[in-house]
């Protein structure tokens, strides 16, 4: 009796056996590979996408992975090189990634990279002629307007500034009718704060706003005294300032100690950070930013609490970079890519291909679309500082 | 120019001069190693910005009053004053200046690369002193935080000298800086020397390094290099090796750049800045304040 049922249990763990190496056999890695500044002073902005990019991995991994076309799971995972936020180093790591099985690369974090970037991509899909390279990027962070139309390679989900300045000074023109003058507080050596105050000017000038003029200053300024003292002798209703928030805390602090009070405050999109408020959440009280992240829906406020996880913070940009892991999921699923050695250069058109035929996506405040240009435009809203905390004042319609 | 604007100039160069104390204090440390050891150390902005974060590092989550961070970013300075010395200047042989100079060039790398990696890169909002005072001189206003700074930067620089002039430290560091053999011959440990001198350059960085996070009001890793460069100007135009030189053309510096930020832009400001560290260069390479050469 007993022999028999040794040899039953054998039989059935023969069988249990048989049956479940195809299963595991079924099931493969997929390494998605970020890119991005994970030293110099940017390094904030990598280790947050590395972060987000994992904790997507993660809860895609837990809702059961993403189905490959041969009908085998994956399971993602994430390496995240170093670019240093340097366009010939941003280079170098993109083409050590296509180098690989990789068949995307998400990054870089700076827009000089980006743009150095998809100048090495080819233009045209599908154009013999072109030598560049075949190898999908999609950008997460990298916030100069329309980077993604240098190559027909190139994807962004970043959020489009013009639109979210438009919508404010629009916003402000209704609830502040009083206000009459505008002046500028710009990082000159920076060429985000740059191209994003001159639209925050125009968007001035285009609401009837009479533009005073403005103010410079450099990202490691020590001094704000001069400037800021041009600024109160302007004495305008509205002061703009498009810098980072090293930069936009010693302005704020000059201007706490010179008494410059102005009766609105608009910072760029990149100061509605964690960081502007360890630097003067007592400066910055009042600062009204257009953001396309907040923790305000229940998706968005369980990204947040998993990329806390990672040991990273979840804001406009890193927010970004989740929301890029999901729809790289929908990509891999709806193309059918097998993410197999063998199969490298096919998954990187079906997935080059998959992205420049996205309508729609789904994101962290609601639906993403996508242009033809391959940009995104995605939804978003208005924080101001209360408190030493970002707090959403106001949601504009259609977001 | 009308009044306003003239007042606006005024204002501006003051702020400048007062600010300047913090070059001034930068300048003395890298003419202090200079005149003990003829070496540059080009890590000593950064060691000095350093040690103003480790100050905040080592207080973070503990609520203390803006002294007890200077003090702290002083003691700081110091021991980074001790690594520099050991890790550039005490084992790299001494016939060999541009490798000293390559390798606290490579420090300075290294240490703003470890601000970064602790801070991840963040400005940190420092602590200031009488910050929220103003005193008011006619049109002018004086900021009560900067007349701080320059009154701390004052004071450091007596001491200094009491130190230099006063103390046996101070004897023997003259004397390694006149006659390296002679000192030797005579009992002085260069080694102790040396090393002394940095610890009490790296005291002084970390008081300017606070001092100038108390000053902007945050601390930033990108400081690091443009303070370099300040302190090097204000080294050559107050003369190698000169601590009364370093004190007038810290000031002279500070307020050279607001006077140009005023009239020029801050698009131009450092041109005229570095125009003016070429003309002494040309003009009176020996800067303000050449000290006299010694016997070799």
């Amino acid at each position: 009796m007993f022999k028999l049922s040794a040899a039953l249990v054998a039989a059935f763990a023969v069988a249990g056996l048989t049956i479940a190496v195809p299963a595991a056999a079924q099931e493969r890695t997929v390494k998605i590979t970020g890119f991005g500044a994970k030293t110099g002073v940017v390094r904030v902005f990598g280790i947050n996408s590395e972060a987000a990019m994992k904790a997507a991995a993660e809860e895609i991994n837990r809702t059961g992975g993403v189905k490959l076309g041969d009908g085998a799971t994956g399971r993602l995972t994430v390496e995240f090189l170093d670019d240093r936020c340097n366009a010939e180093e941003g280079i170098s790591v993109v083409r050590r990634i296509a180098s690989t099985d990789a068949f995307v690369a998400v990054g870089p974090t700076c827009s000089n990279v980006a743009e150095s970037l998809f100048g090495i991509l080819q233009k045209k899909a599908g154009d013999a002629s072109d030598t560049g390279l075949q190898f999908p990027i999609i950008a997460d962070v990298a916030a100069k307007g329309g980077l993604a139309k240098i190559s027909e390679w190139s994807f962004r989900n970043v959020p489009s500034e013009f639109e979210m300045y438009k919508a404010l000074f629009a916003w402000v023109k209704t609830q502040h009718p009083d206000l009459k003058t505008f002046y500028g507080g710009v990082e000159k050596d920076f060429a985000h704060s740059n191209a994003t105050f001159g639209v925050m000017k125009a968007q001035a000038e285009a609401n009837g706003y009479q533009v005073l003029g403005n103010t410079e200053w450099l990202l490691a300024d020590t001094t704000f005294s001069t400037q800021i003292r041009e600024m109160k002798r302007a004495n305008a209703d509205i002061v703009a300032i498009g810098a980072h928030p090293a930069s936009t805390c010693g302005a704020l602090k000059e201007m706490q100690r010179q008494g410059v009070k102005p009766k609105l405050l608009i910072g760029l999109t990149s100061s509605s950070s964690i960081e502007t408020l360890q630097g003067c959440a007592a400066q910055a009280e009042g600062i009204i930013i257009p953001t396309s992240f907040a923790p305000v829906t229940d998706v968005a406020k369980k990204a947040a609490d998993q990329v806390a996880k990672f040991n990273g913070s979840a804001d406009l940009h890193s927010a970004a970079a989740y929301e890029v892991m999901f729809i790289l999921k929908q990509v891999i699923e709806a193309q059918k890519i097998m993410a197999k050695p063998d199969t490298v250069a096919a998954d990187r058109v079906k997935m080059r291909v998959g992205l420049a035929a996205l309508k729609e996506t789904d994101g962290l405040l609601g639906k993403i679309g996508r242009t033809p240009d391959r940009e995104a435009i995605k939804p978003f809203l208005f924080v101001h500082a209360k408190g030493g905390a970002w707090t959403v004042l106001h949601t504009p319609a259609g977001s | 120019m009308d009044l306003l604007d003239l007042i606006d100039l005024v204002q501006s160069i003051a702020d400048g001069i007062l600010f300047g104390a913090t070059y001034a204090m930068l300048g003395i440390g890298f003419t202090l190693i200079f005149g003990v050891m003829h070496k540059i150390n080009l890590s000593y902005a950064a060691a000095s910005v350093g040690a103003a974060y480790a100050s905040l590092l080592l207080m973070t989550g503990v609520s203390v009053p803006a002294p007890v961070v200077f003090v702290f970013a002083a003691l700081c300075g110091g021991a980074i004053g001790l690594v520099v010395y050991v890790v550039c200047f005490r084992f790299i042989p001494r016939a060999n200046p541009l490798a000293t100079l390559m390798s606290t060039v490579g420090l300075l790398l290294l240490i703003d690369e470890v601000i970064v990696h602790a801070t991840d890169g963040g400005a940190k909002s420092y602590p200031a002193l009488f910050s929220d005072v103003i005193i008011a001189a006619g049109a002018f206003n004086l900021r009560g935080d900067l007349m701080f700074v320059f009154a701390l930067g004052c004071v450091s620089m007596v001491v200094l000298l009491l130190l230099l002039y006063r103390t046996r430290l101070g004897l023997a560091t003259r004397a390694m800086s006149q006659q390296p053999l002679a000192a030797q011959l005579c009992g002085i440990s260069v080694d102790r020397t040396n090393a002394l001198t940095f610890v009490i350059t790296g005291v002084v960085g970390g008081m300017a390094g606070a001092m100038i996070g108390a000053a902007i009001g945050v601390l930033s890793p990108l400081l690091s290099l443009p303070l370099t460069v300040k302190g090097l100007i204000v080294t050559v135009i107050g003369g190698l090796g000169s601590i009364p030189g370093a004190i007038i053309a810290g000031l002279l510096v500070g307020g050279f750049e607001n006077f140009f930020q005023f009239f020029r832009g801050v698009s131009e400001r450092d041109l005229y800045v570095m125009l003016l560290l070429f003309v002494f260069l040309v003009f009176r390479p020996g800067g303000l304040f050449a000290p006299a050469a010694g016997r070799d």
